[in-house]
């Protein structure tokens, strides 16, 4: 088949939405379709930019290329499903959660005037419709799932997106904390920071680049951390399976996520998962005290539980086999199989 | 948001003060809501829209459509027939002038003739004998143009589109009222049987007591229930004693709010006909719905939207009073169905009708209706300019695109 993925770019951004459009790609075309991946740069302020952002999906002919007929197309994330294809699939990594879940929180787009008010509700209507005309929608989690069926009462089967390829092994169950991700207020690093202010003999290693680094460095600062806390940046491939090798476990907490890439990758690497009970989609898959330990968003609960897999060795390397189990059942064959199904 | 709400309010006897007197506390639950006192046509200061409930009513809707006309803004459109309201805002005010208008503008010239023959005094009014045929509401569609309509129904929804209303349309469900405790009210008989509501031939009664004498046959212990004032020119009496019914009915005329769910909850199954309608959707059927009762309507516009599983329906035909007989019977011989249908109203009303659910889709509308024609206006020039820049003005292209995303009018 020939298949166009689209995705929505935001220019020197790279994260695990971009990896997974990317991978979905190139998977398709090991299995012998034709596939190629479509994107176009997104720009979410000020807010009328979010709908042009938008709109300009909405006027491209996907419909054939070269003259010759497109049979699918995946649109992932917003606004790249407001494509038209007569057989356009959904797999739904997000929505514009400023304008859902997101609204009137700190994470906040939209103000209170009548134009911010009503460009948020042109997004659920842009939504309710691109969306709804979508020949099968499927989504990235339960969570996210949850969130479209709430918002927009549309349903969406979940297809959990399958881990990026890295060097995964176990080496050790080491003496630091490894923290993976964007380094954003949503992701909440500071929680883990606040957690090792507690604990004088936690280590971390924060591995990932992003808006809020100098802010987090400065958090780290100020509550006296230097030489227990370690930004590495942005790490490459080879590095960050090291790290997921030799750490004695992860910590993945951020604010109602979407999904989660981290979990799976710690599994792989044989490594438990402390997370929050208001983490979202990582609650698919860290199961407490049987992957991982799940707190509560308290900086004393997470360096309790952080505490607690370094005391506790073997039960730490127990759940994170136990982890290591159910991500290998998340595949490119099974998830593909399912899209194209 | 500011906005201004204009509505009647208890203690004014109208179904719609009742109704804004449920929905208000809860918008102001989501926005600061204003409501002006009666008479009071200005919107007040820093009022950001305002939203008027319309019906047909002129002693009760004057006044609202007045401020209409002074600020327009989002019209919930009660009933989509407003002759009797347009009456009253001419004839009544002496403006007969506006009253031809009206007629004109609806049905042409032989409107206008009409309209002349009930000045005149030649032909009958019309808002008594054929209002349906004339809705005259032209004047406030046009006035809910700019910032939209609110109605209740896919019938008054397609009665608007027809007319040639193309502003925003947002189809709203009628909020529940959260069922009190109702005690039934002791009631002999076997299975009850209710109607609630003013009685007239509006509501079918007459045909109603056909059926009913029809399910006597077959349960001589049934009861039917009539609840609501009758209007003149019924006959009731007369009609119960030709079926030989005087043991059988029960009448109670108006009764307080207490009384009237306690009648409802001693009912087995309830009635609530109409035909023909004025494009209302019935907040008595509602009602009844949320105390779980199985009920008949009229299969007729609005009320022909009920869910088949939820409500029997009876299509005003020639063959009203068989059939009508035939569902009083399924329900009357069957237990087993009557709970089912019970279950099913309980669940429709609180899911689709839930208050908090329509006070949802109320924001949604104000949101919408306060900046979307900014907000769509923004997208095109930009759009529009982009596509100038470089010589392309194939503008309907760019309309169809926008329309198809919700974005355009």
């Amino acid at each position: 088949m020939r298949i166009i993925v689209t995705h929505p770019q935001v220019p020197f951004a790279h994260g695990g939405a971009e990896v997974l459009a990317e991978r979905l790609t190139e998977e398709l075309n090991e299995r012998g379709h034709q596939a190629a991946l479509v994107t176009v740069p997104f720009k979410w302020y000020p807010r009328e930019r979010v709908l042009e952002s938008a709109f300009v999906w909405r006027m491209l002919d996907l419909t054939e290329v070269e003259g010759r007929k497109v049979d699918l197309l995946i649109a992932t994330k917003f606004p790249s499903y407001a494509v038209r294809h007569p057989r356009k699939r959904v797999w739904l990594v997000h929505q514009f959660r400023q304008a859902y879940d997101l609204d009137r929180t700190e994470l906040a787009e939209f103000g209170e005037s009548a134009v911010d008010r009503a460009t948020r509700r042109a997004i659920h209507e842009l939504d309710r419709r691109t969306l709804g005309e979508a020949e099968k929608r499927f989504a990235i989690s339960q969570n996210v799932a949850d969130r479209l069926s709430a918002s927009l009462g549309l349903g969406a089967e979940v297809v959990l997106p399958p881990p990026q390829e890295l060097d995964y092994r176990f080496d050790e169950y080491g003496d630091f904390v490894l923290s993976v991700g964007r380094l954003d207020r949503a992701k909440r690093v500071d929680l883990l920071l606040e957690a090792a202010a507690t604990d004088p003999a936690l280590r971390v290693v924060v591995a990932g680049a992003g808006p809020d680094r100098e802010r987090l460095e400065r958090v780290a600062a100020g509550h006296g951390l230097n030489g227990r806390v370690e930004f590495r940046g942005r790490v490459d491939a080879a590095e960050l399976a090291d790290l997921y090798a030799r750490c004695g476990a992860v910590y993945y907490a951020p604010v109602d996520e979407d999904f989660g890439m981290v979990p799976y990758e710690a599994f792989l690497s044989g490594k438990p998962v402390v997370t929050t009970t208001d983490a979202g989609g990582p609650l698919d898959v860290v199961a407490d005290r049987r992957t991982g330990l799940v707190t509560a968003p308290r900086a004393d609960e997470v360096a309790e539980a952080l505490r607690y897999l370094r005391d506790h060795p073997a039960e730490g390397q127990e759940w994170g086999r136990a982890g290591k189990a159910v991500a290998e059942r998340v595949t490119w064959d099974a998830a593909i199989e399912r899209l194209l199904g | 948001m500011k906005v201004a709400y204009y509505s009647p309010l208890p203690p004014e006897r109208s179904g719609i003060a009742d109704y804004s007197a449920l929905l208000i506390p809860a918008l102001k639950e989501r926005v600061d809501v204003v409501v002006p006192a009666r008479g009071h046509t200005k919107p007040p200061r820093g009022t950001e829209l305002s939203v008027y409930h319309v019906g047909n009513n002129p002693d009760v809707h004057g006044w609202i459509v007045d401020a209409l006309r002074r600020t327009p803004g989002v019209v919930v459109l009660h009933d989509f027939v407003l002759h009797h309201l347009v009456a009253g805002l001419t004839l009544a005010r002496k403006d007969v002038a506006g009253y031809l208008n009206a007629m004109e503008r609806d049905s042409g010239l032989p409107g206008r003739l009409l309209g002349l023959g009930v000045v005149d005094g030649c032909v009958p009014p019309l808002w008594s004998t054929r209002p349906e045929d004339f809705p005259l509401a032209g004047e406030v569609l046009d006035l809910a143009r700019e910032h939209g309509l609110i109605v209740h129904s896919e019938h008054v929804r397609a009665r608007a589109l027809a007319a040639g209303f193309d502003g925003p349309i947002w189809r709203i469900p009628m909020p529940v009222w959260p069922a009190p405790p109702a005690e039934p009210a002791p009631v002999e008989g076997e299975p009850v049987i209710g109607s609630f509501g003013f009685l007239n031939s509006n509501k079918r009664i007459p045909q109603l007591l056909e059926a009913f004498a029809v399910v006597r046959t077959r349960h001589p212990r049934a009861r039917l229930l009539l609840v609501g004032p009758e209007a003149p020119g019924l006959e009731l009496e007369r009609r119960i004693a030709a079926l030989g019914l005087e043991d059988a009915v029960e009448r109670h005329g108006y009764v307080e709010e207490a009384r009237f769910w306690s009648l409802i909850a001693a009912c087995d199954v309830a009635v609530s006909l109409r035909w023909p309608t004025m494009g209302e959707t019935s907040a008595g059927a509602i009602r009844v719905l949320s105390l779980a009762k199985p009920l008949i309507v009229s299969d007729v516009d609005a009320y022909g939207e009920l869910p088949d599983g939820v409500v029997l329906k009876v299509a005003p035909d020639e063959r009203e009073v068989e059939s009508l007989a035939a569902s009083l019977l399924l329900l009357a011989d069957d237990p087993a169905r009557r709970a089912s249908f019970s279950e099913a109203a309980r669940s429709y009303a609180s899911s689709e009708h839930g208050l908090d659910r329509v006070a949802d889709l109320y924001v949604r509308a104000f949101e919408e209706a306060a900046g979307g024609p900014a907000v769509r206006e923004q997208l095109l020039r930009s759009v529009a300019q982009g596509a100038a820049e470089v010589g392309l003005e194939d503008s309907e292209a760019i309309g169809s695109a926008l329309r198809e995303v919700g974005l355009g009018r």
